[in-house]
């Protein structure tokens, strides 16, 4: 956990953020709790609070725009597009005529005006000039939607000069925290099913080769929790934070499906959904594989590998 | 003593005095030179201060905060001037006899261990009582002339070269488990014990079997409540999983980046690398959180069975990578460079064994942390 913000300062907002998930509309919640205060004051520490409990209620918001936009250093009520599934690239690109766009976005898009970066500026546009559909696939209730189209330059409302890799690491370290809270509540179902489920005579939690799945789950949690900690304080970190969330997303979810057995199959359980959530999330802002095998050549060019915050 | 002011501090220091600090070649193939090393290097971190920092003004420290030996042990094992694992035991016994031995006992002990002058051991391990500490039986029985000893350790690290030992004995009957069990702090040279080392697989005689024959120990020895040597073990293995696994981080570190310096061209893959990096990352992450804690007066618990389990895995994750990068070094190689690969590899292995398997820490974070109830 990020160490820069006053500990119960802190524990008293990230209450006040597990009920406003637990609201219908979250955003209302979250604007109402200040939330877009807190990341102007505490940083990575609000991130690292308001998607840990998104990732844990399994919820969708609109509070990754609000990221992104501090992170470009924008002002206002835009949303923001990210990069397509499986991409890091820029999801804007400017030609002569103006800018095509290929991306995903949040429903805030649906409010009428979208920042979009292409190389090093950020153009906000109105939305009407894009089409605009919901994300499909695994997860199609992430709250998702696919941008494309082109604006012409004479349509183009702003232009920023912005620096995309602040953008990529203020998401990366959001996705992360997200990950990890979905992570604890795969872990939590899979903890409440061993404890009831009952089979030769006592609960399945009493068989060792259960427990020590549910313990090897618990440490690859913290570790990535702790990872999104030091990202929190240090945004250089965030591509390392990410990559160890989507692992022990992955190990988790491997863990849980196997200790819910049949019950966690079904589409009535609620496991299903966080499994899915969390493949969507690891594939967004570059994926825990792929993040591993960049930061190894990397670590083989320069002889250095990665350090953590000094003590 | 403001850590970061600190840090620059000692870190300078560290650099300025690089050829004292240095270990000699011959600290590399011998345990007793590496001892005496160890020694030297703790003499001369105590004499400039450093060394006194962070400990309470009772035993001769300094005062401050705990981070502050973190740092220390960080910085001399950055820099490979310090084996962790033998450095570290000075964070596992002087805390222990802080917390349990008299005042006066303490006093007069803990700055010899902080100093150098001494070395001490832990005996807790027993033929028949590895992850089941409850069911020790090296026996202290109450004579008029104190407590007399008997019986058989094992697995005591540096017992041949230590002046002191804690020792855990059975003081109630087997029936009582943990709750007859009383912690003696022991003179090595006291008539009765006999000490012998254990060559083990990586070529060192780290380990040693201890045995007792009708040893007399003072009563003023005992530490903490007779009956209450569970409370005296349980207190100290927090710290085994605190600032002794930051300064082993640090030296996962050191032979990460030199197994990157001397591993040859195209003999490691990308995707290990980053793993291995990951691990550590993490490890390392969640080790500085534990150092907090502790430093913030937190009482830590099972919950630092994670830190163990990451130890472990990082640990061996690194080394596999060593095995892979250095393959021809670590099994053909004779010169004094491959055995000090081929011996840190093998050591590597027991990283998921010593100070409570792997087993036993999943068994721990199952029971205590996960709250899955009793596995029987």
């Amino acid at each position: 956990m990020s160490r820069t913000v006053d500990a119960e300062e802190r524990a008293a907002f990230a209450e006040g953020v597990r009920q406003a998930f637990g609201r219908p509309d979250a955003d209302t919640a979250l604007a109402e709790l200040g939330w877009t205060d807190a990341l102007a004051e505490w940083g990575g520490a609000a991130i690292e609070t308001v998607f840990t409990e998104q990732g844990r209620a399994r919820a969708t918001s609109t509070a990754l725009d609000d990221v992104l936009l501090a992170a470009l250093g924008l002002t206002g009520q835009h949303a923001v597009a990210l990069s397509p599934v499986g991409s890091r690239e820029t999801p804007g690109r400017l030609g002569p005529d103006g800018l095509s766009v290929a991306g995903l976005a949040s429903s805030r898009i649906l409010g009428g005006t979208l920042v979009v970066v292409a190389g090093g500026v950020a153009v906000t546009v109105p939305a009407a000039a894009l089409s605009i559909r919901p994300l499909g696939g695994i997860d199609p209730d992430a709250g998702l939607m696919v941008v494309e189209g082109s604006v012409p330059r004479e349509d183009f409302l702003d232009e920023t000069d912005v620096a995309w890799t602040d953008a990529l690491a203020a998401a990366q370290l959001a996705l992360a925290c997200e990950l990890v809270g979905l992570s604890r509540s795969m872990l939590a179902l899979a903890r409440e099913h061993a404890l009831s489920r009952v089979q030769f005579d006592r609960p399945i939690s009493g068989f060792q080769a259960v427990r020590h799945k549910l313990a090897d789950t618990l440490v690859a949690i913290e570790g990535a929790a702790a990872g999104a900690g030091a990202a929190a304080d240090d945004l250089s970190l965030a591509p390392l934070a990410k990559a160890l969330a989507g692992k022990a997303a992955r190990l988790t979810a491997k863990h849980a499906q196997q200790v819910l057995a049949g019950i966690g199959f079904t589409a009535e359980h609620a496991f299903h959904r966080h499994l899915k959530r969390a493949m969507l999330l690891d594939e967004l802002a570059g994926s825990a594989r792929v993040l591993a095998h960049e930061l190894g050549e990397q670590i083989l060019a320069t002889g250095h590998a990665p350090v953590t915050l000094p003590l | 003593m403001e850590l970061a002011r600190f840090r620059d501090e000692v870190e300078a220091w560290a650099d300025d005095h690089r050829a004292e600090l240095t270990p000699p070649p011959q600290a590399e193939s011998s345990l007793d030179a590496q001892m005496a090393h160890l020694s030297t290097v703790k003499r001369l971190a105590y004499d400039a201060g450093w060394m006194r920092w962070g400990w309470p003004e009772r035993v001769g420290g300094l005062g401050g905060s705990t981070l502050l030996r973190a740092q220390l042990g960080e910085t001399l094992t950055t820099r490979g001037y310090v084996e962790p694992g033998y450095y570290s035991m000075t964070e596992v016994l002087a805390p222990t006899m802080i917390e349990f031995a008299p005042p006066e006992l303490a006093a007069e002990m803990v700055p010899r261990l902080l100093r150098g002058d001494e070395t001490w051991c832990q005996g807790f391990s027993e033929p028949g009582t590895g992850s089941n500490l409850g069911a020790l039986a090296c026996r202290a029985e109450r004579t008029d002339e104190g407590w007399r000893v008997n019986g058989q350790k094992v697995w005591t690290s540096l017992a041949q070269l230590s002046q002191r030992c804690v020792l855990l004995t059975r003081t109630g009957t087997k029936e009582d488990a943990h709750r007859g069990i009383t912690a003696l702090f022991v003179d090595m040279d006291t008539p009765g014990i006999t000490v012998r080392p254990l060559r083990t697989m990586h070529g060192v005689d780290e380990f040693c079997e201890v045995f007792y024959d009708d040893v007399l120990i003072p009563f003023e020895r005992t530490l903490g409540e007779v009956g209450g040597g569970w409370s005296v073990a349980m207190d100290l293995l927090p710290y085994e999983r605190s600032t002794s696994l930051w300064h082993r981080g640090a030296y996962l570190h050191q032979r990460l980046e030199r197994l990157l310096a001397e591993a040859p061209s195209g003999s490691l893959g990308a995707g290990p690398v980053g793993d291995a990096a990951l691990q550590l990352f993490a490890f390392r992450d969640r080790s500085r959180n534990t150092q907090y804690r502790l430093a913030g007066g937190e009482t830590l618990g099972p919950e630092t069975s994670v830190d163990k389990v990451m130890l472990g895995t990082t640990e061996q994750a690194v080394f596999d990578l060593v095995e892979e990068g250095l393959a021809a070094s670590v099994v053909a190689g004779d010169d004094s460079r491959s055995a000090r690969w081929r011996s840190d590899y093998l050591y590597s292995r027991a990283a998921t064994i010593y100070g409570g398997t792997g087993e036993v820490q999943r068994n721990i974070l199952a029971r205590r942390v996960l709250g899955l109830g009793d596995d029987r």
